[in-house]
Formats: C-alpha cells, structure tokens, sequence
C-alpha cells in the first residue's frame, strides 16, 4: 500500500463522510460505533469507513456547531457518548446534500459519454 | 474551552469502547476472540493519528507541534555536533560579513541625525552654469534665501568648522569647533544639557559674541563633567571666551566624520584667521547649509522657490551670482556632501551585494550539508510516513531544524558583525582631528540581521526538506543502506557549481581592488614621502601671536637642520592627503573667467623655505623661495605647472600678478617660479592646479614640521621632540607620524586600502566555503561509492581508473563553476567603474590568475577524498554492506 493511495482516500472521505454522519444523525441521536454501523450497513457495506477516521469528523462537527455531544446510556448499559444533530446541523445537511446531488449529477454528466467512447 | 478538553480526555475511553463494541460484534459473527480483536483494530485503523487529528481540530495543535519541532531539532542537531558546528559556523561568516557592512552602510547613510524631525532638514548647494555642485554658500546668500524662500524653509542654518586652540589655565589643546548661525540650535530643536547653548540672536555681528558651548562628550573628556564650567573663562585662539553651555549628549555635530567639541557664534570667524569681509562678501562661500523644510512641503516644491531666488540673486548680484542655481537635497542623500552621495551609495550597494553573495554561497554550502545528510536520514523520514506523519509535517520539521540553524548562526553572525563594524570603526584614521565612528547596533541592523538569518534558514532548509519528504517509502526502505544512483546528484552538483562560480566572482572582485591598491601606491605623486617624519603644532596653545609664532618657527629650523642625519627641514600648513587645506579665490591681472563662471578658487599652501627639497619637488622655471622673502618683503608666489599652462598657456608666467582672498597681503602676488606637480588631495585623477606662498608672508593657524631624514624616520624622533620642548615648552605635538604613514588618511589610500582589505575578507570567505564545499561533495560522494570501487577494484580495475572516476566529477563541477563565476566576475566588475583606480575591471591577468587559484585549490579539495578512495580495499568495501 503506498502512500500516495492512501492520502487520496483520506481526501475524499474528508467532505463526503460530515455528510453521511448528518445524515445518519438525522434519524436520532447515535453513539460512535453506532453511526459506523449505520454507514456501512445503509451503503450495502459499499462505504468501508476507516472507523477511526469518524472521530476526529465528529470533532470537527462539533466544533462547528452542526452536531451536539450528550452523555447516554448504550444498549449494553455502558455510559457512553451519544451525538445529535442541531438546528444548524439540520440547515447544513440540506445545503450540503444539494451540493453533494449538483456535483454528483455533475460528475456523472461527465463520466457517461466518456465511458460510452471508451467501450466503443 | 471546557467541552473540547473533556472530549479529549474521553477519547481514549470511547476508542477503547468503540473496538470493544466491534469486537463483540465480530465474536458473535462467529470469530475467535483473537481474530475478533485483530479484526476490529484493522477496521478502526491508526488509533495514534486518530487521536492526533482530533486533538488537532480543537487546538493550538500547531503551537504544541512547533515547540516539538524545536525541541526534536535541538536534539538533532546536539545528536551531529560536527555538522552543527561547521554548519554554525559557516553561517555565522556569512551573516556577521552582512552584519558588519550593513551596519557601517546604516551608520554612513541610513541612521538619521539625532536632532528633531530629522526628515525636514535638506543640504543647500549652489552652482554655476557648468561649475561642479559646492556645498559651501556665502553668508549673504544664506541671509538671502533665508528671507526669500520663507515659504519653503522655515530656517536655513550654515556652520563652518575651525581648528583652533583652546587654552584653559595656561594648557592649550586644539579644539574642533563648529562656528554656526544664531538659529542653528534653536532650528534643529535641541535642548542643553547644562547652562545655554548659542542665541537666536547671536552669530549676526563680526566678533560680538565671544561665547562657546562645548560639547557633551569633550565636557566630559576635558573638564572631567565639571559642573562649575559655565561661565569659566578660556581662552581660544589667544582670544578671552566665555563657556556659556553644554550641549546635548550623543550630538557630534552636523559634519560627516567630526567629532565637534566646541560651538561659537558664527560672526566669531575671524578668531580661527578667516580675514574681514566673510559676513558681507558674497564670493566668500564657506559656510556649510541646511535648511528645515516647513511640515507639508516636498523637496520639489522647495526646489522650486530656490529656483526663483537663485534667478533673482543672479540678476541682482551678477558681478558673482550670474548663472547661480541652488539646488537642495536630502540630506540622507547628501552625506558626506551632495556631489559625491551617490558614489558612497554606489560603493555601499557593491559591498553589500559581495556580502549578500558570500552570504548565498554560505547558505548553498549549509543546504548541500543537510542534502548530504538529508541523504542518510532518508530511511528515517520513510519510516515516519509509513508510520503515518503527514508530509508537510515532515517539511515543517526539517524546515525548523534549518532556521533553528540559522538562528544560531544569526546569533553568532550578530556577535561577529558587531566585533567586525567595531574593529573598522576603530581603525586609525591617521590624524588628530576628533573623528566620530559610530556602527554600533541599531534597530535597523537588528531587522537586517533577523531578516538576513531567517532568509538564510529558508534558502538553507526547504530544498533538502522538500527533497528527503518526497523519499518514496517502499523503495527506500527495500533498498537498505546504499542505492544512491549517481544520477541523483545533480541538484548538489549544481550547487557546489554556484558555489565556486560566485566565489570566483568574489575572487575576482577582491583582486581587482588590491591591484587598484597597487596601482595606488605605485602611483607618482610629484613628490617623495620616503624618510619624511611630520610633526603638527599650533603656538596658539602657548598663547603665540603670528610674529611671535614666526619666530618660533625660524628658531626651530635653524636647530633641526643642525641635527645629525637630518638631510633638509621645512615648515608647512598643508600636507598632503590631510584634512585640511586652504583655497583661495583669484583675481588674476589679464585673465577674464569664462562669462557666467564664478572667479577661480584654487588650493594653496604656506611653506617656509627648503620645501621644495624636503619634498623633492623640482622647480621648473624661475627661483624657489629664500630667507628674503619675508614678511618686510615683496608678496611673492610659486606656482604649479598646472596652474601655469591653465592661465598663461605658452606664456612665461614669471613677473605675472594674482590676488588671493586667501593671502593676508592686500596687494597682488608675484608669480617668481613654477613648480613641478604634485598630488596634495585625491591620489587618482586630475590633478588640480596649486600655489605656493611663504609661510611669513601669510602666517597659517597651525603648522607641520616636516624633515627629511638620511635613515629611518623613527630614530630621530626623539631629538626632533626634545627641540620643540627646548623651544617652547608644553608646545603639544599632533600626527606625530612618517608621511608614508600620513597618506594613510581618507583622502588618501585609506579607502583604497579599505576597500583591499573588505573584499580580501569577502573573497576569502567565499575561497574557503568553495573549497568546503567541493571537498564535501567529492568527498561524501566517494564515500557512498565505497562499495562501487571495491567491486570495480575487484573485477581488476586500476587505482588510475578509480582515480579517473572520481577526479572526472569533481573536475567537471570545477569547470562550469570557474566559467560561470567568470561571467558573473564580469557583470559584477562592470558596475564598478570609478572604484578602481589604474586597473580595468576586465583585467584579463587578474581574471586568469584567479581562476587558476580557484581551480588548483578546488581540485586539491578533490584530491584528499579520491586518495582516500584509492586505497579502498576490495574485500573491506564489499564486506561493509
């Protein structure tokens, strides 16, 4: 594994999984390992989430203001972190699920009539 | 910032929570518990960087990461002491060279006057039509401008600098006094330290005010920082003077150089032997000018009102005023006078552009250090990112160990410069006269320093940081030790290149300045400073009067020529690369000035008789002075050739008559000889027309005792000495020294040999890192082929053709760093036209000479390492793997 992958993968996460995090919360408040699951469970285990890689996003969101931290109870009767999404949070994932289906309609424009020249 | 700490604090819980949870998960999958585990923290990923990049988006993570940085570096560079020292060091050269010319370019050039709003003031000159630029106006035409350009300046202010002598309780001592205008203080906004300095309303009245104020540091130097002074009477000149007041400390005066010690009301002028009539003759320029401009106005606009009173005072006054421009100017830009300003800039930036350049080849041998080392550190820094440092992490430390470098040789490298600019300003400018050298640190020197090692650690650090950070992982640490492929040397290679090139250039430039010295030295004056001692007096500080003086100065003759050894003696006011000297303007019988050109003002000196032998001046035509041509006789003149073909050209110039201003006889001189030429200021260029008077017809303020001597000057000294004690009691001596010694001055072959001994440094400086720099390449890269050569030497190869490999790359480096420093010597050498004397700035003996240096000591710093690598032993190289 050279480095160079490994650094593209982290870039393209780095957006792409605040969003699915909003998202996810957006069903309820959720603790850490719970949100994993939720991901790779909702993508048909397509998304692989380097599961530590959530924590510093969920940092990050907290800091702005998108996502709250709550002390909880998990379903093994452990104290444990649980995070919800905020007012803000909520406004946030609107905007940015609109931009993340411009660009992904974007990209797909450009990627299917190259494909067809390739395969033809 | 409660919240963000907790969470921190909690990460390692939830973490721990978070692989438990996994691991559960996995067990119940249906994995072992180990596998489980194994599985979960795979899935978690690097649980360090985890913690780290959240850390990171709470805090001052750059802070804390910077302070490891330097603490990492320090450790680093405690770890290579060797390479630290050396790296140091070698920046330390280049940024204490910068240091030191930069502060003597800040002290010359930069550093303001210490009065208030030095911004405002500017430097008047005047000149006419095609005349050359003089700084010295006439006391009416200051008054004139004063009154007729109010709406530019809001004063105008002259001064004019005497060396007198001051006598306190029977003890004389020579006094350098400024004699300034009444506004003179009050405009320049200073304030005494003790009693009052000179009035408004003093300075207007010839010999009216017979005040002085002394100077804060001469107070302190002669009067032991006596508080009683004021109103203590002296004597100066013979003449009594009140001391009314001490001036502010840290003010020398407004002159470039001079350390004034004594201020006196203008109109007292007459007291240092300026004759009657300097106030109210407007040909009688002499007074230093400043002006202050009003708040708000520009230079231009200023320029502009001169313009209108230049054109009036030339239609009112056009006897000596027609075609008259005054002209003000910066005075930043005007030091040490408003003609010559820009030849000191010009001689500031070469030297600062060699030390900038010394200072890059320093940097480039420091960045081929850490690229060497960079070289041997790269398994270190493919560990980090495979352990999962982000690259411009690593950039960022190997960037702070560089400037951390640097700091350290900025530190060291301010130490140097200071002790450097101290070692100059101590320098012994060959005279009596209290000079003023200040290159201490300032601000200005401080940023330039900072600035200079900052830019130094980023030049140094970033080419090998960015190089090793780009190490690729897998094929370094699969390598091993080795796998350096020659073909990766090219960046180093061609920074040695620029290495040896700039420092040809430098080379270059410092020979061409000490064949200019050569040339200099070699040059013929028209006279003969070998086995002549000089000894300067002033009888004044006895109390002697002019008659008085003479007598003393006949007496004095007539003994020491009766000393055994001494071949001639003679008396003088000037002598030459002094100073001082005395001009005069002419008003010469059948000679008309070209129409708008001012009379001619020509240099002259007072000489008893024997001068001319004791100078071994010859005379050309007519007689020399003797012993009749006293102060009862005719007024008589001698003459330089030069003077002679410019006013009498194919006339016989014996029996003509002149009139000098400078003379104390009103009536016309008469021309009796011609005298061969002769340099008395300025030992490269025209030489100017001169003339000769004797000493009794026109008693000078002070004198040099000149004797010529069969042997050496140093043995007859003493009698020399006991004869003037015999004479005159207590009579104290100045620039008691050999003429040899006394060229030495400014105006003599001290810049010449200044500028010798600076480049010297600075091309030796860049002789050796080229030399360092080329050995550490050759050699660190024969190093790396150890094993190479054992296998070649193996397979049967020859210590010729090991010899031949590595000889071959260093050799090629030398070559396109000796041609490419001769293009760059070339460029440089251009621009420094009127620098050098006697010798072209395309000297090709020079040029050639210097590169052969260059390349034999580069190819002798090739030479250690290749013997080193001829004596590889095959099986030791190949078993060293």
């Amino acid at each position: 594994m050279s480095t160079k992958e490994n650094r593209e993968r982290i870039e393209l996460l780095q957006g792409t999984l605040d969003l699915l995090i909003l998202r996810t919360l957006l069903r309820g408040a959720a603790h850490g390992h719970a949100i994993a699951k939720a991901i790779e469970f909702n993508s048909d285990d397509v998304l692989q989430v380097e599961q530590g890689s959530l924590y510093p996003a969920l940092h990050r969101l907290i800091k702005r203001g998108w996502i709250a931290m709550e002390e909880g109870t998990s379903e093994n009767n452990r104290r444990a972190k649980f995070y919800r999404l905020t007012a803000k949070g909520r406004r946030q994932l609107v905007t940015e699920t609109s931009k993340w289906d411009k660009l992904a309609g974007a990209i797909a424009r450009i990627l299917r009539p190259a494909e067809q020249e390739g395969k033809s | 910032m409660k919240r963000p700490k907790r969470m921190l604090e909690d990460l390692d819980r939830d973490i721990r929570e978070h692989i438990e949870t996994e691991t559960r998960d996995n067990i119940d999958r249906g994995m072992s518990p180990e596998e489980a585990r194994y599985a979960a923290m795979r899935k978690f990923g690097n649980v360090a960087r985890v913690k780290e990049e959240a850390r990171e988006v709470w805090s001052f993570v750059r802070l804390e990461q910077f302070w490891q940085d330097i603490r990492y570096g320090l450790r680093m560079l405690r770890k290579a002491p060797g390479f630290t020292a050396v790296a140091v060091v070698t920046l330390a050269l280049g940024i204490g060279a910068n240091t030191a010319v930069f502060s003597m370019v800040d002290s010359f050039l930069l550093r303001p006057l210490p009065v208030d709003q030095p911004s405002q003031l500017v430097v008047l000159a005047f000149q006419h039509k095609s005349g050359a630029l003089d700084n010295q106006l006439s006391y009416p035409n200051i008054q004139d401008i004063q009154s007729q350009a109010a709406g530019a300046f809001s004063s105008v202010l002259g001064y004019d600098i005497g060396l007198d002598s001051l006598r306190v309780n029977g003890n004389g001592e020579r006094l350098l006094t400024s004699y300034v205008t009444g506004n003179f203080f009050p405009s320049l906004g200073l304030k005494p330290y003790m009693g009052r300095l000179i009035l408004p309303s003093e300075g207007a009245v010839p010999d009216a005010d017979p005040v002085v104020v002394l100077s804060y540091s001469y107070w302190k130097s002669r009067f032991g920082g006596d508080l009683n002074v004021i109103g203590q009477k002296v004597s100066i000149n013979a003449r009594p003077f009140t001391i009314v007041g001490v001036g502010p400390p840290g003010f020398h005066g407004l002159h470039p150089l001079l350390d004034v010690q004594g201020y006196i009301p203008y109109g007292m002028l007459a007291v240092s032997g300026r004759e009657s009539g300097f106030m109210s003759d407007r040909a009688r320029a002499s007074a230093f000018t400043l002006a202050r401009l009003r708040p708000g106005v520009a230079l231009k606009q200023a320029q502009t009102e001169l313009d209108v009173v230049s054109e009036r005072l030339s239609a009112e006054y056009p006897k000596v005023d027609e075609g008259i421009r005054f002209s003000a100017h910066s005075e930043l830009l005007s030091r040490p006078d408003p003609d010559s300003g820009g030849q000191i800039v010009q001689v500031g930036t070469i030297f600062l552009v060699l030390t900038l350049l010394v200072l890059l080849l320093a940097c480039v041998n420091v960045a081929n250090f850490l690229l060497i080392r960079a070289t041997g550190r790269r398994r270190e820094m493919a560990v980090r990112v495979a352990l999962g440092a982000p690259r411009n992490r690593l950039v960022r430390q190997l960037l702070t160990e560089s400037v951390l470098l640097a700091v350290l040789g900025g530190v060291a490298g301010i130490i140097l410069g200071v002790w450097c600019s101290a070692a100059i300003a101590g320098v012994n400018l060959k005279t009596a006269i209290p000079t003023h050298l200040d290159f201490g640190l300032d601000w200005r020197v401080f940023l330039f320093t900072l600035g200079v090692a900052l830019f130094a650690g980023v030049i140094v650090g970033l080419i090998p940081a960015l190089r090793a950070s780009r190490a690729d992982v897998n094929q370094v640490l699969h390598e091993g030790g080795r796998g350096i492929v020659s073909g990766r040397h090219r960046l180093r290679d061609t920074l040695v290149i620029v290495q040896v090139g700039g420092s040809l250039a430098l080379l270059v430039i410092a020979a061409l300045f000490t064949r200019s010295l050569k040339a200099v030295q070699q040059t013929n004056f028209g006279f003969d400073p070998a086995h002549v001692v000089n000894l300067s007096m002033d009888p004044k500080n006895l109390g002697y009067d002019d008659a008085s003086s003479l007598a003393f100065y006949r007496n004095l003759l007539d003994r020491v020529r009766a000393l055994p050894g001494v071949q001639s003696a003679s008396i003088a006011f000037a002598v030459p690369c002094s100073y001082y000297s005395s001009s005069g303007t002419l008003d010469i019988e059948g000679y008309e000035p070209p129409k708008g050109q001012p009379a001619p003002n020509i240099k002259d000196n007072k000489i008893s008789t024997d001068y001319f032998q004791t100078m071994r001046i010859p005379i050309l035509h007519g007689r020399d002075f003797t012993s009749a041509d006293d102060e009862n006789s005719k007024s008589v003149v001698i003459i330089s050739e030069t003077m002679a073909n410019q006013f009498w050209p194919q006339q016989n110039p014996i029996g003509r008559k002149f009139k000098s201003t400078d003379a104390k006889r009103v009536g016309p001189l008469e021309i009796i000889g011609v005298a061969k030429d002769a340099r008395f200021s300025g030992l490269s260029g025209t030489i100017d027309p001169y003339f000769y008077v004797p000493l009794a017809q026109s008693v000078p303020p002070f004198v040099t005792l000149q004797v010529r001597t069969a042997a050496g000057t140093d043995s007859l000294l003493p009698a020399l000495k006991s004869q003037v004690a015999l004479l005159a009691p207590g009579l104290p001596l100045f620039d008691v020294q050999s003429m040899d010694d006394a060229l030495d001055t400014m105006n003599g072959l001290l810049l010449f040999q200044f500028g010798a001994v600076l480049s010297g440094a600075i091309g030796f400086l860049g002789l050796t890192l080229a030399v360092v720099g080329v050995y550490g390449v050759v050699s660190y890269s024969a190093g790396q082929r150890t094993h190479e050569i054992g296998v070649r030497m193996a397979l049967g190869a020859q210590p010729g053709d090991v010899l031949h490999l590595i000889l071959r790359q260093g050799f090629i480096i030398v070559i396109a760093g000796v041609l490419a420093g001769l293009l760059l010597a070339f460029g440089v050498a251009h621009t420094l036209g009127d620098a050098l004397v006697g010798v072209s700035p395309t000297d090709p003996l020079t040029y050639a000479s210097v590169s052969l240096l260059l390349t034999c000591v580069a190819l002798l710093a090739c030479w250690i390492p290749v013997r080193r690598a001829m004596r590889v032993d095959p099986m030791v190289a190949l078993r060293y793997e």
